[in-house]
Order: structure tokens, then C-alpha cells, then sequence
């Protein structure tokens, strides 16, 4: 049956792609790549403009988490202004995931409109009413004088002064666990490791340690804190039931290896939320898994 | 003897448990979970709107009290729309559902009329209060307009699970699960038009 279900829902799930692709009408406007901070499509800003508002993004982006991205396009070939600006926010998925910390300005040139689209966690500060002003008052007015530059740049920096302090970067890449209370996880393992190693030592000398250095291996948060709480149980056991370290060694032996898993797990799992790539220096920028709810405003000049 | 019943019984578990899985049974409560939060989500969307509105219109009443009829309009078709709600178990009275939609709907066009009129009103236009309102009327607008969107999308993942074979015994037998209402394309257009705003 269950095989069954598995061919049978294949097909159809395979056939139906096939209808729904076949049918589908041709969507207005590819989403571009996010290539940058400021993706100029239009070519209306000078290079040192666009280079000057990206290092100023990137900046506030190490300050305070907040992805905050420029993206002008020529047309939107006859695509809706928010359908167009909203399926650019969710594909790059601006902002850190969880507090949806993204902020899309779009302009197209050849409609001559103007689009912010904030994030869920944004909406708050960066309300509806006050992006409308930020376009109204910041933007618009520069755009119709004919300086597109200083109209991105000045709508960039009242973003910018709105959403600041909103959120903090955090400092370093543990989410939701402070030192303390890894070190205090980290004591109770050992403890516990401890009692119950020693126990079990009095019914065999390698079982007891062995057991014990599990214990507190497996108690313990995250891996190199594991590995030294086994290895600190393993030892001590070992010395209180008086064998020799033999067993303690192996184990300690393997901390090597398993350090670099900590480290590429804590900072992959990092990455996929929030700024892991963004932080690379190399050029490479990818969204952090923010959403975008339709929060924002639009407007014209 | 005894371990070999108990073999049994436990391979019997586990063949249950991969029968289970492989039918659907957690992913059509998961989706059946999803639907309800989307729907949650559009429901608090329209309300939203909803809340706005006496502002609006007291906002406009300052600058065009003598439009009584397109005023009144709106205060009546918010009133109608907040009467009909529907709770997520009710989601495939498919009836109940029309309903909700027509009423949102006509209150959609109330508020495209009040909007309208406000443009033969410089000084309501130049009222920074009145143009907050215009911004937030139409970033909610946007937000039902995605709440939509993400309600559709998640109904029809479930619906084609309530259908397809063999997940669709599963509902039928097991979860007495039906296809929820979805909304129709026609009343799309309509209602997911935000009101023009010009500034």
C-alpha cells in the first residue's frame, strides 16, 4: 500500500507539474540576482554613489542585524508594483530569520514609482505611515528635482535612522545560549557524570568510567563543551577508582577532529539564520530567511 | 513462545506506524494545522482593516461631512463585514465562506469609493493624519493581499492531499477530513485590487 501511495502519488504530483507548468502563463519579470546591497539594473547611479550607500549598508548591517537592500529597475513591464516588490523581498529573503529584519527600497524607473517593503519584525518601527513619509518627503521631492542619487541616498539614511536600534547584532554566534549558561550545563554534566560513573566503577573499573564519561558527554550543551566534560569525567573517575588514565587518553584523543564539527556546525547553523555569509568579506551577500509580510508603502514622483 | 508474540506485536507497531506515514496521516493534520494558522492570519488581516476605519471616516467627516451616503456606505459594510466571521472549523462550509467573502468585499468597494471622494478634497488630501491613514489602509490591503495568498496556496496543498490516492482514505476513513473552501478567482481580482491611492 505504501509503496503504492508512493508510485501513484509521483505520477500524479510529476503529471500535475507538468499540466501546471504547461499552462502557466509567463511570469512579467524575473527576480534579479541579489548581486549587492545596491542593484542598480537601471545604471542611474554614479559608481561611487552605489559604492559609498553599500558600505554604509554594510556597516549598519554588522551594527544592528538589519538587512537593508537598493534595488532600481528600469520597468516592471506592466507586473503590479507591490506583486513585483514583495516576490523580490521573499526570494531574496532579506533580514535574519526569526526577526525578519529586511528592508527592501525599490524604484522603477520607467513607471516612476517608489516601493519600500519592510519586514515583519520592521513593521513596528518602520510603520506603513512612516515609509509613505520617508517616500513623500525624503524621496519624491529629490527625484522630481531630477537627482535620482540624492533621493536614494536620503530615503537609504532615513531607513537607515529609523530602524537603528531596533535590533542588536549579536556578538557572537550563539543565538540563544550565553556563556553562563553553557558553563553552568557544562558543570551539572560533570557532576552527574561523576556520581553516577563512580557508581557503576564499583562494579567494574572500565564500565565506570566509561559510563560516567558518557553521561556527562551526552549532558552536556553543544559538542566541545561534551567532549570536556567526558573527558574531565572519564579522567577523574579514572584517578578516584585508581586505574590508569588509559581510557581518559583515548577519548581526549578525539576532541581534534569533533572540534572542527563544532565549530562548522555552530557556524553553518548560523549562517542559514541570519548573517554567516554576510560577514564573509569576500563579496559574497545572500538574505538571512527573513519574510515579508506586505508591510510598507509606495509611491510616485 | 512469549517472545515470539511479542515479535509480533511489535513488528505488527511498526508496519502500522510506516502504514501511517506512508497514508498521510500526520502530514494531512499538519496541513489541516497550517490551513487553520493561514487562515487565522487573513482573518486578523481583515480585521486590521477593519480597526482603521472608524478613523477614516472620522478623518473625512472633518473635511466632506455632507458625503453622508458614501460615508454611511462604509460604516455599513464594515458593520456587515465584521458580523460575518468564521472560525477555522468552519472552513469547508463552503456557504459560510461565500458569504464572508461578499461581505469583505463589498466593503473593499465602499472603501474604494471613500477614497475616490477624497480626491476632490485637496485639503482632506494635504491632512498628514488622513494621509498616515491612506498608507496604513493600504499597506493592510497589501498584508490581506499576501495573507491571501499564503491561505490559498497552503488550502490547496491540503486539498490535493484529501484527494490524492492513498492519503485521500485516510481522510475519508480515518480523519473525516473534507476539502476546505478556497478563494474564487473571480472574487480575486475584485478584492485583492488594493484602493487606488495617489499622492
Amino acid at each position: 500500500m505504501r509503496l503504492m501511495g508512493r508510485a501513484a502519488r509521483t505520477i500524479l504530483v510529476g503529471w500535475l507539474w507538468f499540466t501546471l507548468l504547461s499552462s502557466l502563463p509567463v511570469l512579467a519579470l524575473d527576480v534579479p540576482p541579489l548581486s549587492g546591497r545596491v542593484v542598480d539594473l537601471a545604471h542611474v547611479l554614479p559608481p561611487a554613489t552605489t559604492a559609498q550607500l553599500s558600505e554604509t549598508l554594510q556597516a549598519h548591517e554588522a551594527k544592528t542585524s538589519n538587512q537593508v537592500v537598493v534595488l532600481i529597475v528600469p520597468s516592471l513591464d506592466d507586473e503590479p508594483l507591490f506583486d513585483f516588490s514583495h516576490r523580490v523581498a521573499t526570494t531574496w529573503k532579506l533580514g535574519a530569520k526569526g526577526t525578519d529584519n529586511g528592508v527592501l527600497l525599490l524604484i522603477a524607473i520607467k513607471e516612476r514609482k517608489i516601493r519600500l517593503e519592510v519586514g515583519y519584525g520592521l513593521e513596528g518601527v518602520l510603520t506603513d505611515a512612516r515609509s509613505a513619509q520617508i517616500i513623500r518627503n525624503e524621496i519624491a521631492p529629490k527625484f522630481r528635482a531630477g537627482d535620482v542619487p540624492a533621493g536614494v541616498a536620503a530615503g537609504v539614511l532615513a531607513v537607515l535612522h529609523t530602524i537603528e536600534g531596533t535590533y542588536q547584532a549579536p556578538e557572537r554566534p550563539t543565538a540563544f545560549h550565553s556563556d553562563g549558561e553553557i558553563i553552568a550545563n557544562t558543570i551539572v554534566a560533570v557532576i552527574l557524570g561523576l556520581v553516577i560513573g563512580l557508581f557503576f566503577s564499583r562494579a567494574h573499573r572500565v564500565v565506570g568510567p566509561v559510563v560516567g564519561g558518557g553521561l556527562s558527554f551526552f549532558v552536556a550543551p553543544w559538542v566541545v563543551p561534551a567532549l570536556i566534560a567526558g573527558a574531565v569525567s572519564v579522567g577523574l573517575i579514572s584517578l578516584i577508582s585508581g586505574i590508569g588514565p588509559a581510557t581518559g587518553e583515548r577519548r581526549r584523543g578525539r576532541s581534534g577532529p569533533f572540534d572542527d564539527t563544532w565549530f562548522s556546525s555552530r557556524h553553518g547553523g548560523w549562517g542559514s539564520g541570519g548573517l554567516g555569509e554576510s560577514f564573509g568579506g569576500s563579496g559574497g551577500f545572500s538574505g538571512g530567511g527573513g519574510d515579508f509580510g506586505g508591510g510598507g508603502a509606495s509611491g510616485d514622483w | 513462545m512469549m517472545s515470539f508474540a511479542r515479535w509480533m506485536g511489535a513488528s505488527f507497531m511498526l508496519a502500522g506506524l510506516l502504514a501511517l506515514s506512508g497514508c498521510g496521516y500526520n502530514d494531512l493534520q499538519g496541513l489541516d494545522e497550517d490551513t487553520k494558522a493561514a487562515w487565522s492570519e487573513v482573518i486578523n488581516q481583515y480585521q486590521r482593516r477593519a480597526d482603521l476605519i472608524p478613523n477614516l471616516v472620522n478623518t473625512v467627516k472633518g473635511y466632506a461631512a455632507h458625503e453622508k451616503d458614501t460615508l454611511e456606505g462604509v460604516v455599513q459594510a464594515r458593520a456587515k463585514a465584521t458580523s460575518v466571521q468564521i472560525t477555522p472549523e468552519f472552513l469547508k462550509d463552503e456557504a459560510a465562506f461565500k458569504r464572508f467573502q461578499e461581505a469583505q468585499q463589498s466593503l473593499s468597494s465602499a472603501l474604494g469609493r471613500l477614497l475616490a471622494l477624497a480626491e476632490n478634497y485637496p485639503n482632506l488630501k494635504a491632512d498628514q493624519g488622513f494621509r498616515d491613514l491612506q498608507s496604513q489602509l493600504e499597506g493592510t490591503e497589501n498584508r490581506i493581499t499576501v495573507a491571501r495568498k499564503r491561505y490559498i496556496d497552503k488550502v490547496a496543498e491540503f486539498n490535493k492531499m484529501v484527494r490524492y490516492f492513498p492519503t485521500n482514505l485516510t481522510a475519508k476513513f480515518l480523519l473525516h477530513m473534507d476539502e476546505k473552501a478556497n478563494f474564487t478567482v473571480a472574487d480575486e481580482k475584485a478584492v485583492t485590487k488594493p484602493p487606488e491611492v495617489k499622492f
